[in-house]
């Protein structure tokens, strides 16, 4: 299950400076050809910057990236792993994506990473100025590897991404095969909510991740009547479908289990009753949405929906994935702080993850 | 275009407005009512009138149970909050547009709303959320209708073109500092919370928020109230009404304030509603005609129900709530259509 820790050497293998060009199709079916490994990327996607940092094991080759997955960055554990972060350049766009061409052209990448399917608008700037293009798309597991593996194709580095991929696949065929028995009955309903402060905001099933991997880990959708892939509800709807587990995200600095356990209708809930409200952790990026930790998510996750059918050892699990993907040694400190020990330690099932 | 006089024989129409006030109270009592049973959560129709019941008789008691929460800590602060802001909303328009001598005139045109907008959406980026939200819609609102009021000052007067032109850059220009802000807002964080926010919804109803816009909800419908007769002087022909001893200037600031008393705070408590002000008092001037004494009342009668049965249809109708400032518009927008062809129609006949 754990990441092979053996490759963590592969960060030290120095990077070609020469090679055979490199060509392959992104997400809008682009053809990409690249002279050579790029040596210098420019990311507009939020999530990507982390992972171009995790691919590489070093934030040498980023060069420009979103303004929020810099400040992503700086606020969390990446900012302490890798401080020169703080000096790579973040006004190549603005938060909403839109390309800075002048800015773009100023920290002159070899590869710009932009999301697919967005228009015209996001994607001319970019190649009209004559610059490399490499589109995204984002939401699905398959979508993930398939750009990470493009990421590190990019970058000359195919021997990264390889167990990478492989860890993701086993954690889940684990997962898989160890839930197939479960019955409906036994599957806990999860509320995942992207948003809880103002509005609330629950996962519904297309095309959803955090339903996905609820699903994998052995849950049931508590929204899967719900049309498309978000939705905004209100606390009576919540209340009408009385989850067994509701999970916080990590987007919302300030959402904390008080937002549940102080709310008159939220705080009757099954879940809120049994101690089973958790806000999702903030590790080398937010555990949420897929990105290179996911399979620590996932095994969060099934930890605390079945304890009784996994019992993954996710502290040990997340210091060889950051030995892996960061060449970072995680101190007993770093990983409280990321699962928040000091606010839901007390929660039920979550004792499980204090240090020994 | 000036409102077309009331043509209808008078005689008839008399007869109608006699039933015509309690069966508009009468509707908007039944609108709440079913408007709190009412759900996604189910509670029996019967359960909701007992938990109803026992309240009024022990006003100390505590909910304890999901329904008995349900009913009073959420869909009651809700519907009375959608009730107040409708009826604020509607007397804001009809107010307004007796004012301007224009039907097509609302809170939206004197950039009333796109103020408040910004100042709420400015709360939210910076973290603000509650009464600090709340001031700074309003005091924006308010800022908005001060900025009018320079720019349509001219050598000592004001006059009604000159404030709809004013009106409209000022908005305008509110209007690009919400772009503004959206360009700058976290994207992970603040700006969802915007983008939700200027949408609309009374999702966030509850008995504190509602606390918070009486005062200048209150306010502003009896300010209009008070000034009904004044009303229908200023909206006679500009000459006319100061050889009738009215100061137009003055009267007419009064009602600018009530109008931004109420829009700020609806604003501020359930985002950009748009369409109340605009459809509700046509509405109201079809049934009880031009008279602000009659006019004003109606207007927030009808507007309070019009605004409870969209709510209730906002989240009751799919388990996703649907934003009110998009049922609004699409029911608002045909209904004006129609209110607005019969209007001309009739005048043209009469």
């Amino acid at each position: 299950m754990r990441l092979p820790i053996v490759f963590a050497c592969t960060l030290l293998v120095p990077v070609p400076l020469a090679a055979d060009p490199i060509s392959f199709t992104d997400h809008e079916g682009r053809e990409v050809t690249l002279p050579a490994p790029a040596q210098r990327i420019a990311s507009i996607p939020i999530p990507m910057a982390s992972t171009l940092i995790a691919i590489d094991g070093a934030t040498d080759r980023l060069v420009g990236m979103n303004p929020t997955a810099k400040s992503a960055i700086m606020e969390g554990i990446l900012g302490r792993i890798f401080p020169e972060a703080r000096d790579i350049p973040s006004d190549i766009t603005a938060p909403n994506f839109i390309p800075n061409v002048e800015e773009l052209a100023q920290v002159n990448p070899e590869l710009v990473i932009q999301w697919a399917g967005r228009g015209p608008d996001y994607i001319d700037p970019i190649t009209n100025a004559g610059l490399n293009l490499m589109t995204i798309r984002y939401g699905s597991e398959e979508l993930t590897r398939e750009y990470m593996t493009m990421a590190a194709t990019a970058m000359g580095r195919p021997e990264r991404i390889e167990p990478l991929i492989e860890w993701r696949a086993e954690v889940q065929a684990d997962m898989e095969a160890r839930t197939a028995g479960l019955a409906d009955e036994d599957r806990p309903s999860v509320l995942y909510l992207l948003r809880a402060m103002d509005n609330l905001r629950a996962s519904g099933t297309e095309n959803n991740y955090n339903a996905w991997y609820h699903i994998l880990a052995g849950g049931r959708n508590a929204a899967e009547d719900m049309v498309g892939g978000w939705a905004d509800i209100n606390v009576e709807q919540v209340a009408t479908w009385n989850p067994d587990v509701i999970f916080l995200n990590s987007f919302e600095a300030d959402l904390t289990l008080d937002r549940i356990m102080d709310d008159p209708i939220l705080s009757l809930t099954n879940a809120a009753q049994n101690g089973r409200v958790y806000k999702m952790p903030l590790g080398g990026y937010r555990w949420d949405p897929p990105n290179q930790e996911s399979p620590l998510t996932w095994m969060w996750t099934a930890n605390l929906l079945h304890p009784d059918v996994f019992d993954y050892d996710l502290r040990s699990e997340m210091r060889t994935a950051y030995q892996v993907l960061y060449g970072h040694d995680l101190t007993d400190a770093d990983i409280d702080e990321i699962l928040w020990m000091d606010m839901q330690g007390g929660q039920a099932n979550y004792a499980q993850f204090a240090a020994p | 275009m000036s409102v077309a006089l009331d043509q209808a024989p008078r005689r008839a129409r008399l007869a109608l407005r006699l039933g015509v006030f309690p069966a508009m109270v009468v509707c908007l009592v039944l609108a709440m009512l079913y408007s709190i049973s009412a759900g996604r959560f189910e509670v029996p129709w019967i359960r909701v009138v007992e938990i109803l019941w026992a309240r009024v008789w022990d006003l100390s008691g505590s909910a304890d149970t999901m329904d008995e929460r349900i009913v009073e800590l959420v869909r009651l602060p809700r519907v009375l909050l959608a009730a107040l802001s409708g009826a604020a909303l509607a007397v804001g328009g009809a107010a307004l547009q007796g004012v301007f001598r224009n039907p097509l005139v609302s809170p939206q045109v004197l950039g009333i709303s796109q103020g408040g907008a910004f100042g709420g959406a400015l709360a939210i980026l910076l973290g603000f959320h509650g009464v600090v939200l709340l001031g700074m819609s309003f005091v924006f609102g308010l800022a908005a209708l001060v900025l009018v009021g320079l720019l349509a000052h001219i050598n000592g007067r004001t006059e009604v073109l000159t404030v709809i032109l004013a009106g409209m850059i000022v908005g305008a220009f509110f209007a690009a500092l919400v772009s503004v802000l959206q360009f700058l807002a976290d994207p992970n964080s603040s700006l969802p919370a915007i983008v939700y926010w200027l949408m609309g919804s009374f999702s966030t109803a509850t008995w504190a928020r509602l606390g918070l816009a009486v005062p200048g909800m209150a306010l502003g419908l009896a300010l209009v109230w008070s000034l009904r007769y004044r009303l229908n002087l200023l909206a006679l022909d500009e000459a006319e009404a100061r050889s009738l001893g009215v100061n137009p200037d003055r009267e007419r600031w009064f009602i600018f304030i009530a109008a931004t008393m109420m829009t700020g705070t609806s604003v501020a408590v359930a985002g950009v509603i748009g369409w109340i002000g605009l459809v509700v008092p046509h509405a109201a001037r079809l049934i009880v005609g031009e008279d602000h004494r009659r006019l004003i009342p109606a207007s927030a009668l009808l507007g309070a129900a019009y605004l409870v049965l969209i709510d209730t249809m906002a989240r009751t109708l799919t388990a996703a709530e649907i934003p009110l400032g998009v049922l609004t518009a699409l029911i608002g927008a045909p209904v004006f259509a129609v209110l607005l062809r019969q209007h001309f129609k009739r005048a043209w006949h009469a």
